[in-house]
Parts: C-alpha cells; structure tokens; sequence
C-alpha cells in the first residue's frame, strides 16, 4: 500500500513522539544517534514516559507494542522501536 | 452498576459525595446567609468510618463554585475532603476531574447521590462507577467492615492532602521540573520489612496494579515471607511536604546460590513520576550483589495495567530468562508469568540524582 510510511519516515515520527513522552526537545532528539539509549542519560525514559511512548506508537500505527514483545526487547535505543515497527507494517501490507 | 450488590470494597479507592440532599438536607445556594448548612452526624460519621480503613472522599455538587470558597472557611469540613468539584458542569465530568487530580482509575469512584438523574447521567457515561442513593450508606459501610485497620490506611487521607499541597507547589515553582524536584528533598529508605510494616506490605500487594509484577496474592505473599531464605523488603518515602510512610514492598527469595529473585515486587503509584519505584528496584540489585549474588530476577505476569512496571523492570536491565520452569514463576504466576533476569556484574542503574536513597538499619539482602 502505498500510504505506510517506510522505515525512515517511521524513525522520524517515533523521534518526535520521544522527544513529546520525555519532555525534550524535538530538535535534539530528532538530531541525536539512531542508537541513543532511551534509558540512557540523553534520552532518560522514565517508566511513565514509556508508557506515553508506547500509547502513541499504538495510536499512530495500531502496533499494540506491549502486547507482541513480552520483555519490551524493542524498547532499547531510537533505532529498535523503529525497527520493530517498521517490520510490523511490512507483514501487516503483505510485503 | 447501583446499589451495593456484588460490591467489591477493594476496587474502591474515593467515595465522592454530592452536597445538596445528600451531606446536608438544604441547598447551599439558597441559603439567606453565607453559612453552610449543617452537614448531617451520619454522613460525618460515615466519611470518617471510610477514611480509617484508607478510603477517600471528595465532593461533586452541581452548584455555584463560590460555595467551594465557603467551604474552605469551615477548615474541619473541608480537610476531610480531596479535590472537590463544584461547578454547574455535569457530575460525569466531574468524577473525570477528581480521578485525574488524585491519579487514581474513574471505576476507583463511587457517588453518593440523593438524585436519580445525577446518579443515572453518571451510569450512563462511566459504566465501571457504582452511584449509591444516600440511604445505602449504611450498607456501603457494612462492605467495609471486614478490613483491616493500619496506621497506613489510617493516614491515607492525610498522604493524599500531602500531595495535594505538593502539587500546588509545583505549579507555583519558578524553574525547571528537576529543579523542583531537588527542592523537594525527596529521601528514600531501603530495608527489611518490619513487623508493623507488613500489614501495609500486604495491602501494597492487594491494591497495587499499575506497578505490580505479579498479582502475588497477600495471602501467598504472607506465606512465602515467613519461609526459609525469604526476605521481605520495603521502601519509606518522606519530601519536604511530609511523610508519604511505606510506599513499596519487595518480596527476595534468597534460596538459590548467586542467584537473588524477586516474586513480587508492588509500588503504589501515589509518588508515580518521581523515581522512587526505579529507585527501589536498583537498591534491591545493589543489595543483592553486595550479599553476594550473580544474577538477580523477577516474576513478572503480565495484565492490563502494569506495562508500567514492565518498563521500569527493561530499564533496569532485565530480560527475557528461558528459565520458565522456576519455582517462583508456577507458584505466582501460573503459565502466563515469565522470569526476567540480569547479571549483576558490571555497571548497574542509578537512581535521578533528586533522590536521596539510603537503607535502614539492617544488614541482611
């Protein structure tokens, strides 16, 4: 289908939608490594944040996060939750 | 849902009472003078009932918001209530309100209302609240009688105007959210529960959900501290505002060599948002490395409330174990549970550098 967001353009919104749930600024995160740890003391996720993080990557994509990766192995830099929904969006289209 | 049948006093956290009819016979707003009505003995006398076995009341009167005013300058009456609403805005969206402000679940309320269309609007939008008329007040206390009385339940209305004042704080600090949190002077201590503790150790298990890795019963809970190599922990918060008493609990099942696993780990989300549950949790790692072990677990069974806790336990490093056969995980969390681990070697978490953390006096982990 050609209106899923490829796998750049999902990093980009998930960076925006980090940078809302831990309160910093979107230019920041939006220029920081694709491996910045989200607990790290850059980004500094709290367990709350994650929480508001996972709810928008629900609402944005319908990619229920919390209910397919039990341990939340996806929750470890910017770079793995885009990952994970990247790789949802191209099973959902068939691809 | 109305009426008491099928009620479950644990799922109820605030009683929120409307005013005119139902705390006292006449209409606040039509009175000649600006004094109050006078509320009536047996609604006192109830709301005091409820706030010793730890249950909370506010207010949601359909009204002129000046008699909110009126009623802070009746200072004995108005401190039995948290975040009342008076406005003239439907009762449904004032119970939103008074959930939002004490950052509890809307289905945590329950109304007492002397009108059948208050009481069915409030149905009719929020489902998972019960309404009660004012002459079932009697059996709502009957609901509460079989529960336990702590010194924690018993200060609960005060912890919550603690927070209360708190928050009127923050909104009133000039600087940064970290800044106002070193302000705060937030203290956490560590340490083994004590014996007064473990009734509140054991309601933190019963009323937790948001932060809550396994549904451990409290009767299991109770069982499992008292056997051998079991350890139960528990966390004390106090900031500048006052003393929020114990605010989590840890059960350490210490019986494997170099290994330390934790089958319930339970919070109360009362001081959500300020580090103390991550805190908590990477002290209990500290502790068990210093006590010698390798590898540090916890049951975790997933619900639909705590994704919370499953988040604080991927910060704190924990992952997936294959170690599905576990005693603690058959014991706790039936087939659904899994055990989460990590090494305890190397660097481990720090708590936000807001938080003061120290252990109480005990030496054992």
């Amino acid at each position: 289908m050609s209106d899923t967001p490829d796998r750049a353009a999902v990093e980009r919104e998930i960076r925006s939608m980090i940078a809302e749930a831990a309160r910093l600024d979107e230019t920041f995160v939006a220029e920081l490594p694709a491996d910045a740890d989200l607990f790290g003391p850059r980004i500094g996720l709290t367990s709350l944040a994650g929480v508001a993080l996972l709810g928008a990557i629900d609402r944005r994509y319908g990619v229920d996060v919390a209910a397919l990766d039990l341990s939340l192995d996806s929750l470890q830099s910017i770079a793995t939750p885009s990952d994970f929904v990247a790789a949802c969006l191209a099973v959902r289209d068939g691809g | 849902m109305s009426g008491t049948e099928g009620f479950d006093p644990d799922r109820v956290k605030c009683v929120v009472w409307d005013l005119d009819g139902t705390l006292w016979d006449e209409i606040a707003v039509e009175s000649a003078t600006d004094a109050l009505p006078v509320p009536r003995a047996r609604m006192l006398a109830a709301i005091d009932a409820l706030a010793a076995r730890g249950v909370l009341s506010s207010i949601a009167s359909r009204s002129a918001p000046s008699v909110l005013g009126r009623l802070d300058g009746v200072p004995e009456l108005r401190a039995r209530f948290l975040a009342p609403q008076v406005s003239w805005q439907d009762k449904s969206e004032s119970l939103r309100a008074i959930a939002k402000d004490l950052g509890i679940a809307v289905e945590a309320l329950l109304l007492v209302d002397d009108s059948p269309y208050e009481r069915a609007e409030v149905e009719a939008l929020l489902p998972g609240v019960r309404t009660l008329d004012p002459a079932e007040v009697p059996a709502l206390l009957a609901a509460f009688e079989g529960r336990e009385e702590t010194p924690e339940s018993r200060a609960r209305v005060h912890r919550y105007r603690t927070e209360e004042t708190r928050r009127a704080e923050a909104e009133r600090f000039q600087g940064t959210r970290e800044e106002f949190l070193r302000w705060c002077g937030m203290r956490l201590t560590v340490g083994a529960a004590t014996p007064e503790e473990i009734p509140r150790a054991l309601e933190l298990a019963a009323r937790t959900h948001r932060l809550n890795s396994s549904g451990l019963t409290p009767d299991r809970l109770r069982e499992l501290a008292g056997s051998a190599g079991h350890h139960l922990f528990t966390a004390a918060m106090t900031d500048r505002f006052g003393d929020y008493g114990v605010i989590g609990a840890a059960l350490v099942d210490g019986t494997a060599p170099a290994v330390r696993s934790v089958p319930l780990l339970a919070l109360s989300c009362r001081v959500a948002g300020r580090g103390a549950a991550a805190a908590f949790l990477f002290r209990l790692m500290e502790r068990s490395r210093a006590a010698g072990a390798e590898e540090f677990r916890v049951t975790l069974r997933p619900t639909d409330a705590n994704l919370e806790m499953r988040i604080l336990l991927r910060q704190a490093g924990l992952r997936r174990t294959d170690d599905t056969t576990d005693a603690a995980v058959g014991a706790a969390a039936g087939a659904a549970g899994a055990v989460l681990g990590r090494s305890l070697h190397g660097d481990l978490p720090e708590p936000p550098a807001w938080l003061h953390v120290s252990d109480r006096e005990d030496t054992e982990a």
